[in-house]
């Protein structure tokens, strides 16, 4: 009977101890669009992804502070073991991690392990659920795809077979062996699509897909408190979860006053935490500035009104609201269908004619009429904030219209009667530029319409629907248009990969075959980021600009707006929320019920 | 009387086909291939193969028009193909909060038109009438996106009268708290231009020889107009509310996607933007539906309302 009691004392302050989470601090925020739901094989949107940041754990994530970002443990012990020239990984996954109470565990503590991530893995390749994200293991792990295979065959995936690359010598260790050497697995170790999943929690919530999109049970630092589908999400904090102490270095002047204000916390701090769906501009802005929001992304439309170039106008500034600005990991790129007749191939004169395209178009005029000043001109093809990125590299590739024009005299594209050029041959040409029928689409139409015009070269706008305009490119069948990348994972390899000539028909929208681009890539593939690797990008960031595949263009801004009672607050350029990082100080007669918001109330 | 209904209800079946078949080849015709967006960023031509085969749209045509038929029948439209979220769970929870603002504006903006028709109706010509009948053209020539641009920006951001948006979790809080601001907006929309076709319609009545036999036997001006005018102009305006209602739900969009009410017309935006063909089909289905059977309940409403209505 002591015996018991004794537990039980020691059991509720280990709860106390590990349940920092003050409930009456709450952290309101705003989506622009709906999620879609919570299953980390199953969504490919930001905003689920978002919120599953908070509800599960993946074995690694990134360090709050470090820039570029940084991997660091999660649930792994350390970072993994690595052998065999970067073919064989080893985690070990941290003792004493439980997943929250839920009916599909049957009453018993559930605790972590490291089956859960390899069950986690197989769901993504598994036919049945097509995980947008199977190409994060396809053709990746031993033993893997021979079991996808086998599940196309009989309809049923094997989750109990032995798969010779994805092993659990014992209860906490994951060992993953590759078929070819593979230094990014550990950022892929790090993307919420491999997040710990319970094995029981799938198969009693599955749906028909076997997606267990509405019930999400993980070891995060919050549980799902309140679901009203594409309205609002609330969550609370995980009233098991073990929490850490905010300890992270400093990388600038900016970090140095949230380290002083932040170090030694125990995190999470943040009891509550309320995500509405607006998904309009005005609805979003009114309502932060009516305090009813602690959070903000400022999406570029809206920067006019709170910004003046990149920083805050007096009034905001007057009210003690703070900006956290970075680059997106993100290029923009117009690319050319180099399978194409008329803009494609290799020879001399049709790189001359995209290149001359290249130079019609000008990206300053972008940035202050589309972008609204909330984007900068792309340099490399690796954006800041990845690894890779050389901040230095200046590519030659510039506006000059007038340039432009003397290389397609030079190569042949004379003028006809009607003032356009004609291909060398004596044939009239026109270049088709797809783009979305939506505000953006129509912007960019305009301006390579100048542009193109401005050089003689007649261009129609191909229109479709975004589905469309996929299908299309992927069967090579688009002649240009405007396309982005945003980073899965903080590595140039995620952006190098685009030009590959191996991925036609998947994210190689130009449908680009440069045989001198894909040695270097496959070169680049096989090494862990280092000085050797970097040398090899900027070959190949050379060859795109001699070949011309792509015109770079924008990186955009990414803008958070944060009320002055937001603490510790600094924009991740991978991590999706830093909820779980930040402190807000507590509300003071905040009517939440009503949604007034703290200055009604005040 | 149930003679007319069956005819009426089996009247329905060659419009309720015209509106699948519309819908269907719409929808196939400009709604693109899902699969290219559903399969991720990076994915390969078995994989889309893969989820074409899973959503059924590799079948032919009609294979397709056949599902979709049963689905009708059966009323089981699937779940959302970005979601997996059942189509009817999505219908039932979007319905609620759609009505909350709708049900009130509905009665409102009637209860008042017919008040302010009736009274202008009645000092027809006068600097009064004129008056009212500028501000209604000037107030209806104006969109509905400025209202709630103006009325967001002011009323609720300026003036602290009401929150900017949101919805909460009780039926008390969201009809006085959220739902207030939409539906003033949704007042100042409606009453305009109902206001000069109830006039119209009141002024019909007025000339009529009835009124001016009823002013000679001495009956109050307040009865000739609240009785006699009201109830013989109350077909036209039963039949415009009725032809109105199903619209409506729909027509909400803007005013729920600006003031994040979780309601069927913010739904449909969503749907479309998803191209999330089941969502699409049902409320499609549904609100073709909906405008017959309130076509068929004004029709029951004339008889109520006119005994001297006859059914055939």
């Amino acid at each position: 009977m002591r015996r018991a009691f004794v537990i039980l004392i020691v059991a509720f302050v280990a709860t106390v101890s590990a349940h920092a989470a003050d409930p009456n601090k709450v952290l309101r925020t705003v989506f622009p669009v709906a999620e879609t739901g919570f299953d980390p094989a199953g969504v490919q949107d930001l905003y689920s992804a978002t919120i599953e940041q908070m509800l599960f754990e993946t074995l690694l994530t990134y360090d709050y502070l470090a820039r570029p970002a940084k991997l660091v443990p999660l649930t792994a012990e350390a970072l993994p073991e690595v052998s065999d020239n970067g073919k064989t990984y080893t985690v070990r996954v941290k003792k004493g991690i439980y997943f929250i109470d839920d009916p599909a565990f049957k009453g018993k503590k559930r605790e972590l392990v490291a089956a859960d991530y390899a069950y986690a893995l197989k769901r993504l390749i598994d036919p049945k659920i097509r995980s947008p994200w199977a190409w994060l293991v396809e053709g990746k792990i031993v033993g893997l795809d021979e079991l996808a295979e086998a599940a196309k065959k009989s309809g049923q995936f094997d989750y109990d077979a032995p798969v010779e690359g994805l092993t659990t010598p014992d209860r906490y260790t994951l060992q993953i062996k590759l078929r070819e050497s593979d230094y990014n697995l550990p950022y892929i170790l790090a993307h919420e699509p491999t997040s710990a999943v319970a094995r029981e929690v799938i198969d009693t919530y599955r749906d028909v897909a076997g997606r267990a999109m509405s019930n999400p049970v993980g070891t995060g630092p919050y549980v799902l408190k309140q679901w009203v589908r594409s309205s609002k999400i609330v969550l609370e904090a995980n009233p098991a979860y073990r929490g850490f102490t905010w300890d992270f270095a400093p990388g600038d002047a900016e970090d140095a006053s949230i380290v002083a204000t932040m170090k030694g916390k125990k995190m999470p701090q943040i009891g509550r935490i309320e995500v509405s769906i607006m998904e309009e501009d005005q609805a979003r802005l009114l309502a932060f500035q009516n305090d009813e929001l602690d959070l903000m992304n400022l999406e570029g439309p809206l920067a006019p009104n709170v910004l003046d170039g990149d920083k805050l106008k007096p009034e905001f500034v007057k009210k003690g609201i703070k900006l956290s600005r970075i680059v997106d990991p993100s290029i923009g790129y117009v690319y050319w269908n180099l399978q194409d007749p008329i803009v494609g191939g290799l020879s001399k004169e049709k790189i001359a004619l995209r290149r001359a395209m290249a130079m019609a178009y000008d990206v300053d005029e972008e940035i202050r009429v589309v972008r609204n000043g909330q984007a900068e001109e792309v340099q490399y093809p690796v954006p800041p904030g990845v690894v890779g990125h050389d901040s230095h590299y200046r590519s030659p590739v510039r506006y000059d219209p007038v340039l432009a024009n003397k290389l397609l005299d030079w190569f042949g594209y004379k003028r006809g009667a009607d003032g356009y050029r004609n291909l060398p041959d004596g044939k009239p040409f026109t270049i088709r530029y797809a783009s979305r029928p939506d505000s953006l689409g129509r912007q960019q139409d305009e301006l390579w319409k100048k542009a193109l015009d401005g050089i003689g070269i007649r261009m129609q706008v191909q229109k479709d629907r975004f589905p469309e305009l996929l299908k299309l490119e992927r069967q090579c069948k688009l002649m240009m248009r405007t396309a982005s990348w945003i980073a899965d994972y903080p590595d140039g390899d995620n952006f190098m990969q685009l030009l590959y000539s191996k991925y036609i028909g998947q994210n190689n929208n130009g449908c680009a075959k440069i045989p001198e681009y894909d040695a270097l890539y496959e070169k680049a593939m096989k090494l862990p980021a280092g000085p050797e690797r970097d040398r090899l990008y900027h070959d190949m960031a050379r060859i795109i600009e001699v070949y011309a595949p792509w015109r770079l263009d924008t990186s955009t801004y990414r803008n958070m707006l944060i009320q002055p009672r937001v603490v510790g607050f600094r924009k991740h350029p991978i991590l999706h929320a830093e909820w779980a990082y930040i402190d807000i100080a507590p509300a003071n007669g905040n009517d939440v019920a009503t949604g007034l918001g703290r200055r009604a109330a005040n | 009387m149930s003679a007319y209904i069956i005819r009426r209800l089996w009247q329905m079946l060659p419009t309720m086909l015209g509106v699948v078949l519309l819908v269907f080849f719409i929808f196939n015709w400009v709604g693109g291939d899902p699969a290219y967006v559903l399969a991720g960023k990076i994915s390969n031509q078995e994989q889309i193969d893969n989820i074409r085969r899973q959503l059924g749209v590799d079948q032919p045509y009609w294979v397709q028009l056949g599902i979709f038929l049963k689905q009708i029948v059966t009323a089981d439209f699937g779940a959302s193909w970005s979601t997996n979220e059942r189509v009817s769970h999505i219908l039932l929870t979007r319905l609620g909060p759609s009505l909350t603002v709708l049900v009130p504006l509905t009665i409102l903006a009637t209860l008042i038109s017919i008040g302010l028709a009736l009274a202008v109706a009645y000092v027809r010509g006068s600097f009064t009438d004129r008056m009212v009948m500028i501000v209604c053209t000037v107030g209806l020539s104006i969109s509905i996106l400025v209202y709630i641009i103006v009325f967001q920006y002011v009323f609720a951001y300026k003036l602290g009268w009401f929150p900017v948006q949101g919805w909460g979790d009780s039926f008390i809080q969201n009809l006085f708290v959220y739902a207030s601001l939409p539906i003033l907006i949704g007042l100042v929309v409606s009453i305009a231009p109902n206001l000069r076709l109830y006039r119209t319609f009141f002024l019909d009545e007025i000339n009529q020889d009835y009124v001016r036999t009823a002013r000679a036997k001495g009956v109050s001006e307040n009865r000739i107009m609240w009785i006699h005018v009201l109830r013989n102009a109350s077909i036209p305006i039963i039949t415009f509310l009725m032809a109105e209602l199903p619209g409506l739900l729909l027509g909400s969009f803007l005013i729920e996607r600006f003031f994040s009410i979780p309601g069927i017309g913010r739904e449909v935006i969503l749907a479309v933007e998803r191209s999330d063909f089941p969502v699409i089909k049902a409320i499609t289905v549904y609100v073709a539906f909906a405008t017959i059977a309130t076509n068929l309940l004004a029709d029951l409403t004339y008889k109520a309302v006119d005994p001297r209505v006859q059914l055939k």
